[in-house]
């Protein structure tokens, strides 16, 4: 396993979808089936080389970021083209890469006009979305992630329904306020974590940089809560001054994404209006790009920040929780109700990244993981029955069981999963994430009044699914309907497959988490005062960049045969390989 | 003799294969669920009841090799606090771990699982080849086969399970299978609504229940922090087994009720329950518990939706909401029964509630016209003293009744089953009448479940009951003798009760003249599908009386006590809870049992005397049903379920709804999408819209703008620095 392949397979993960959407921008406008077909080949692909990605991750390693690889770009302001991943980027990435085949047969009949177009989009998305995941470079990942909203605006704006347009620009105007703020902090930051000449866009830089002056403002406010900062070092007292607005401009561009609460309103509208492979991929995986970036980002690099505003953050999930099952509750446009039960569960995301606890982070991780299997196959399966009546409101159906026992039984199937009953992949996530949040700092009523969503949740669900499914059939379009097609089974059964995987074995999935969420808790409460950090765990550590005119990372040894180093020895560099200053283009 | 019984407490297996294959036990049925599910169509009917049958009665031949194998002193389960005696039981690994927490795949079969193996694949066995018949002219049979199926593993899962987690797969699956069984037809939105409603009432509990294990974990882990000296007997093996086991696996519980024993008074000093006792969290965690319990088995305020579950087949009835999945909140509390005496508040709290339900369900049941209505309230009657029994620490005897409720309420809903099956689906007790003659197998068998149930002598109901109300008189609580005082007497009065509507139910439907409002004029006895499991359940609804008899004696501290079959057999599960029970005295049990004549006259005589009278006035004055003009209003209101239903709808559904609309039009639609959102929009447009107006284009305007605006800075300039 220790060859060339292994440091680049994320490369080829990321650009493989690029590359067959140029081969598809060279076919032939008409030739819609040969366009699906290449790109539903690409997509599967695609997904095996994630696969690889999974194999070739060795989750017993101490090394936090694998597969790096790491290429000189645009040096002068020390950025570098830096990818890699942990557990929580390559569960993702796998998540995403099994998505996509999916999506394509998703939409194989339902996208008519500017197929090519279309298949285009959700190529790039695919990439953008996987560089998102596995950038480390945090100007790369900044990219990454403004890139996954082009293709997503156009699959709103153009594949999308009556009021696209609306939904469309709304969605990209909500997420670009919090994008350009966040990119100013980021520049803050940039400025902040090291000094002139060995500054970097790279998260070993930032986090570690910032180490010293979050341990100094940690003490500082403990040892006095209403100090006035003076007599900090600079930096300290800069992280004093502007540390919480830059937190805020990280969480606002985060917890837009998500969408927390009140920030939400963007997502019934754009899940409504989005054509059904928009709405999977924008519950599948653009969603997590939220929640990862807090994960990532917002709270490791203000530790002290983001326990200052904890409480704050854990009532929002709360209310995001019971608020957007309550909302489920009124509505009776079917998406808009699944768009709310995705509010409802990326709070529970939200919950266990807030707790700070190993078991919140964990189950937030897998929650993740099963919102994009469960929401995405019930957008999935909504799409094919809109597909055939286009209609979106639960009174426009009922009593469908009677005429296609098929598709009812996977959406109840999928529904229960939603619902998180045990045995299917919901229930190990909700429950780690209530534990977690149980066993928090927090007050025990947050874990409390989050549990009430178990309640609610079923009582949205099953309200929607006894109007649509079950009664008497009321409606003489309705008695027509077709079963699901070979296709369209094709498309469904990996879900359920998934659900009851993840549901039964989720063991192997959590120890690729687990030591992820380990790191993460350990962030978040570093220098908290209890204890000291494990270092080990906190500090962030890469490989450098190679020397100039080297071939980036582990070349094929060239040694003699004997002196192959092992794997382990790999990872575990002889030296601490802590930052690297970037190379310096004029002396000091 | 001896022999004989040396060859049944011989384990034809041993202990390490027989735990290895428990998990056989569930995979039958959820293959067949899966067979019948997935190919029923294909296959036919003869072929979907082949698989449904074969499955069940291969995990009965199976559980019972398994009790079998129990029943050897040698057969032994290892637990990381050593083994234990009368048990088998296998770890399959980690099911998922995180931080701290670990749950694993652990089956365990005791005496206790083991007795409810063999009543679920018995029970269900009987129930499948019935359904078979009842079902037979349903297009949807494959469904049926395939949910029932699905059912009966999941509530093996349930009683095998050797964790919480795992258990409440069991406990959620049953609940799954119950919604889409009592919505079988689902295109009566009646039906579906009743299936909807007890999955939700279901969730409510589980919501505790989930509460419930979380607190426990809280506790266990903060246990597992206290210094060793603390822990008394368990403690060198406690902190290593919580970390093997997880700390909600049954072994790590019962050790951990030893552990709490010895520091119930002590302040939790660190931890999210900071500044609890460790008796108090213990409280609160047994409540949750109890919630939970309330849901899955219907006792108050969560009862409700069980007399609504009868919308579906018969034999659903008979199996989920008579037999098994109803018990399962019993079941959990004898599980648990260490932690249970350790909380006197506790205790009496699961009596009251359990007594009171009883009471109230039976007080409902005396107006029921629907044969089905009236087992129903009869069901959440009888749960309720077994929750009663439970909450007096009579735990065996609760138990007890679980079993023989089991084999009559299966017996009786079957009858009623077969009664509405010969009678174009009639179940209204005063459109039918005069059965005895028109069906004889089917009266011959409800007879004696009714009087199984009402607490005749010698049948097996009887003396379950009577086990309860004797201890609910004899047992003490700690602190709480006036309390426990009133949840005897509602239990006194539910059996008399009981002994009333049971009979009224029994005697208008199968005595005096056929009803003029009958669907058909004659009615036809059923298939013998149908009659075969009854008559096998009246009969064990008969001979399971030999467990109530006081025939064992035991040598307990040196004085020889009598003890019933039961309470024997039971003996190795509550060794923990009888230990705890003596050396923390929370509970007083009284010392052997005196002679049992006195208080089964007692019970025998208020089941004579209220059956006589319901006999008196069924057979004089109201041969049709119907009531005394003087008690009409009482009636009406004990018909229409004392309000209860309407209440939870005012207080809580509506108010919901109304909620939720206001917030999504208030909150959602205008504060923040139109005000906050679309409302900051706005603003950027008019700024712009206002700008634009300055965007001209005009160089001289520009140089104008300029020229004054320097002319403006150059003026503050002159005011504000003094340079002159």
């Amino acid at each position: 396993m220790n060859s060339i392949y292994d440091s680049r397979i994320l490369n080829l993960v990321i650009f493989f979808p690029l590359l067959v959407a140029a081969l598809v921008a060279l076919l032939p406008r008409d030739e819609k089936g040969q366009i699906r077909a290449m790109t539903f080949a690409g997509m599967l692909i695609s997904m095996v080389t994630t696969f690889l990605a999974w194999v070739g991750f060795d989750a017993k390693s101490t090394t936090e970021f694998q597969l790096t690889y790491r290429a000189e770009w645009l040096a002068d302001i020390g950025a570098s083209y830096h990818v890699g991943v942990d557990g929580l980027g390559l569960t993702l990435i796998v998540l995403t890469g099994i998505l996509g085949p999916l999506v394509v047969l998703s939409s194989w009949s339902f996208v008519q006009e500017r197929v090519k177009e279309f298949h285009i989009a959700l190529l790039v998305l695919q990439t953008a979305t996987y560089g998102a995941f596995a950038a480390i470079d945090v100007l790369l990942f900044f990219i990454f992630f403004e890139a996954v909203l082009v293709p997503m605006y156009l699959l709103v704006g153009v594949w999308g329904s009556e009021e696209r347009q609306k939904a469309a620009v709304k969605f990209f105007l909500y997420t670009m306020v919090g994008s350009v703020l966040m990119l100013l902090a980021l520049f803050a930051l940039y400025f902040l974590a090291a000094p002139a000449g060995s500054r970097s866009f790279d998260y070993s830089t930032l986090y570690n940089g910032l180490m010293a002056a979050n341990r100094e403002l940690a003490v500082y406010l403990a040892a006095n809560p209403t100090g006035d900062g003076v007599g900090l070092s600079p930096v300290a007292a800069a992280l004093f001054r502007y540390g919480p607005w830059l937190f805020l401009a990280f969480a606002l561009a985060f917890a837009i994404k998500v969408p927390m609460f009140p920030l939400h309103t963007w997502l019934p509208d754009a899940h409504v209006q989005a054509p059904v492979a928009g709405s999977m991929m924008l519950a599948g995986v653009m969603l997590k790009l939220g929640t990862y970036g807090f994960w990532r980002f917002a709270v490791p690099l203000f530790p002290v920040q983001a326990r200052e505003y904890q409480t704050l953050f854990a009532t929002l999930s709360v209310i995001g929780i019971v608020y957007g099952a309550l909302m489920c509750l009124a509505q009776r446009d079917i998406k808009k109700l699944i768009a709310y039960s995705s509010v409802s569960h990326l709070g529970y995301c939200m919950l266990g990244i807030f707790a700070f606890t190993t078991e919140g982070a964990t189950g937030s991780a897998y929650q993740m993981l099963n919102h994009g299997v469960s929401t995405g196959a019930l957008f999935l399966l909504f799409g094919f029955l809109y597909e055939r009546r286009h209609a979106r409101l639960m009174s426009e159906y009922g009593g469908l069981a009677k005429v296609v026992p098929v598709y009812t039984t996977f959406f109840l199937v999928v529904t229960f999963s939603s619902i998180a009953v045990p045995g299917t992949n919901g229930f190990v996530g909700e429950f780690l994430v209530l534990l977690g949040t149980i066993k928090s700092n927090l007050p025990l009523g947050f874990g409390v009044l989050a549990a009430t969503g178990v309640i609610l949740g079923a009582a949205y669900m099953l309200w929607m699914v006894q109007k649509v499914f079950f009664g008497q059939l009321t409606h003489q379009e309705n008695l027509s309907l077709k079963d699901l097609s070979g296709r369209e089974l094709g498309a469904a059964i990996p879900f359920v497959v998934l659900i009851l995987v993840m549901g039964l074995r989720p063991q192997p999935i959590l120890d690729v988490i687990n030591p992820a969420s380990e790191r993460f808790v350990a962030r978040a409460k570093y220098a908290q005062g209890k204890g000291a950090d494990d270092l080990e765990k906190v500090r962030v550590q890469v490989k450098a960049l190679p020397p100039k005119n080297a071939v980036a990372d582990a070349r094929p040894s060239m040694a003699p045969p004997v002196a192959v180093p092992s794997r382990v020895d790999f990872q575990r560099p002889t030296r601490p390989t802590i930052m690297q200053p970037a190379p310096k283009p004029v002396a000091q | 003799m001896d022999k004989l019984q040396l060859f049944f407490q011989t384990a034809p297996l041993d202990a390490a294969h027989a735990g290895q294959s428990l998990w056989l036990i569930i995979a039958l049925p959820l293959l067949g669920a899966f067979i019948s599910g997935v190919f029923g169509k294909v296959i036919g009917r003869a072929n979907v009841h082949l698989v449904a049958i074969g499955a069940v009665a291969g995990s009965f031949l199976l559980s019972l090799l398994i009790f079998w194998t129990i029943n050897d002193i040698r057969t032994t389960a290892d637990t990381p606090f050593g083994p234990v005696s009368y048990a088998v039981g296998a770890d399959f690994g980690t099911w998922f771990q995180a931080g701290t927490f670990r749950v694993n795949f652990g089956l365990f079969a005791d005496h206790l699982s083991g007795t409810m193996l063999l009543v679920i694949t018995g029970v269900g066995l009987l129930i499948h080849i019935y359904a078979s018949e009842y079902m037979s002219h349903d297009a949807g049979y494959w469904r049926f086969f395939a949910y029932l199926n699905l059912f009966v593993a999941a509530m093996l899962t349930l009683v095998l399970a050797d964790s919480l987690p795992l258990l409440f797969v069991g406990w959620e699956g049953v609940g799954l299978c119950s919604y889409l069984l009592i919505g079988f037809w689902y295109d009566d939105p009646q039906k579906a609504f009743a299936g909807r409603k007890a999955f939700i009432t279901n969730r409510i509990g589980d919501f505790g229940f989930l509460l419930a294990s979380f607190v426990v974990v809280l506790t266990v882990e903060s246990l597992a922090s206290l210094p060793a000296e603390n822990l008394g007997r368990v403690a060198a093996s406690y902190g290593p087994g919580v970390v093997e086991k997880g700390p909600l696996a049954f072994p790590v519980l019962e050790a951990s009720a030893t552990a709490l024993s010895y520091n119930l008074e002590k302040t939790i000093v660190d931890g999210p329950l900071e500044g609890l006792t460790y008796g108090m969290a213990l409280t609160i965690a047994l409540l949750l518990f109890l919630l939970g319990a309330a849901g899955k088995s219907a006792q108050i305020p969560l009862y409700v939706w069980l007399p609504d579950a009868m919308a579906g087949p018969t034999p659903v009835s008979a199996l989920i909401h008579a037999a098994t999945m109803v018990t399962s909140g019993i079941y959990l509390f004898c599980r648990v029964s260490y932690l249970v005496v350790l909380s006197p508040t506790a205790m009496i709290v699961i009596a009251l509630i359990g007594g009171t339900t009883a009471l109230v369900a039976a007080l409902i049941a005396f107006t029921q016209k629907g044969m089905k209505k009236i087992l129903a309230y009869s069901t959440v009657s009888q749960l309720g003293l077994m929750f009663l029994g439970i909450g007096v620490g009579a735990f065996w005897a609760a138990f007890l009744h679980v079993m023989t409720h089991a084999f009559f309420k299966a017996c009786l809903f079957l009858g009623a089953g077969s009664v509405m099956h010969g009678n174009a689906e009639e179940e209204d007790v005063t459109k039918l009448g005069g059965l005895r003659r028109e069906m004889p197998v089917t009266w011959a068998t409800f007879l004696v479940s009714t009087f199984a149930i009402t607490g005749i002598v010698p049948l097996s109901g009887f003396f379950s009951k009577d086990a309860i109300l004797h201890a609910a008189h004899v047992n003490e609580i700690a602190g709480y003798h006036g309390l426990q005082h009133v949840a005897w007497l509602l239990g006194m009065a539910t059996a008399a009760a009981t002994a009333f509507y049971m009979l009224r139910c029994y005697l208008l439907a199968f005595e005096g003249e056929r009803s003029k409002d009958a669907k058909i004029p004659h009615a036809h006895e059923s298939a013998p599908a149908m009659t075969g499991p009854l008559v096998v359940l009246s009969v064990l609804a008969v001979v399971a009386l030999v467990h109530g008899l006081p025939i064992m004696s035991v040598r307990r501290g040196g004085v020889e006590v009598t003890q019933t079959l039961m309470e024997n057999f039971l003996d190795p599960v509550f060794r923990t809870t009888n230990q705890l029970i003596a050396s923390r005295g929370l509970v007083k049990l009284p010392v052997g049992h005196e002679s049992m004549v006195g208080p089964w006259v007692q019970a025998w005589l208020i089941a004579i005397v209220s059956g006589g009278l319901a006999f008196f006035i069924y057979r004089r004055f109201l041969p049709r049903g119907g009531s005394l003009k003087a008690i009409e209003p009482l009636r009406r209101f004990s018909y229409a379920k004392f309000y209860v239903d309407e209440v939870y709808d005012f207080l809580i559904i509506k108010p919901l709804g109304f909620v939720s609309r206001l917030l999504h039009r208030v909150v959602d639609a205008l504060l923040i999408d139109s005000v906050a959102v679309h409302g900051t929009a706005w603003l950027t447009a008019r700024t712009g819209a206002v700008l634009r107006y300055f965007q001209t284009g005009d160089a001289q305007m520009y140089a104008a703008v300029m020229t004054l605006a320097a002319a403006g800075g150059l003026v503050w300039a002159l005011f504000n620095f003094k340079v002159l």
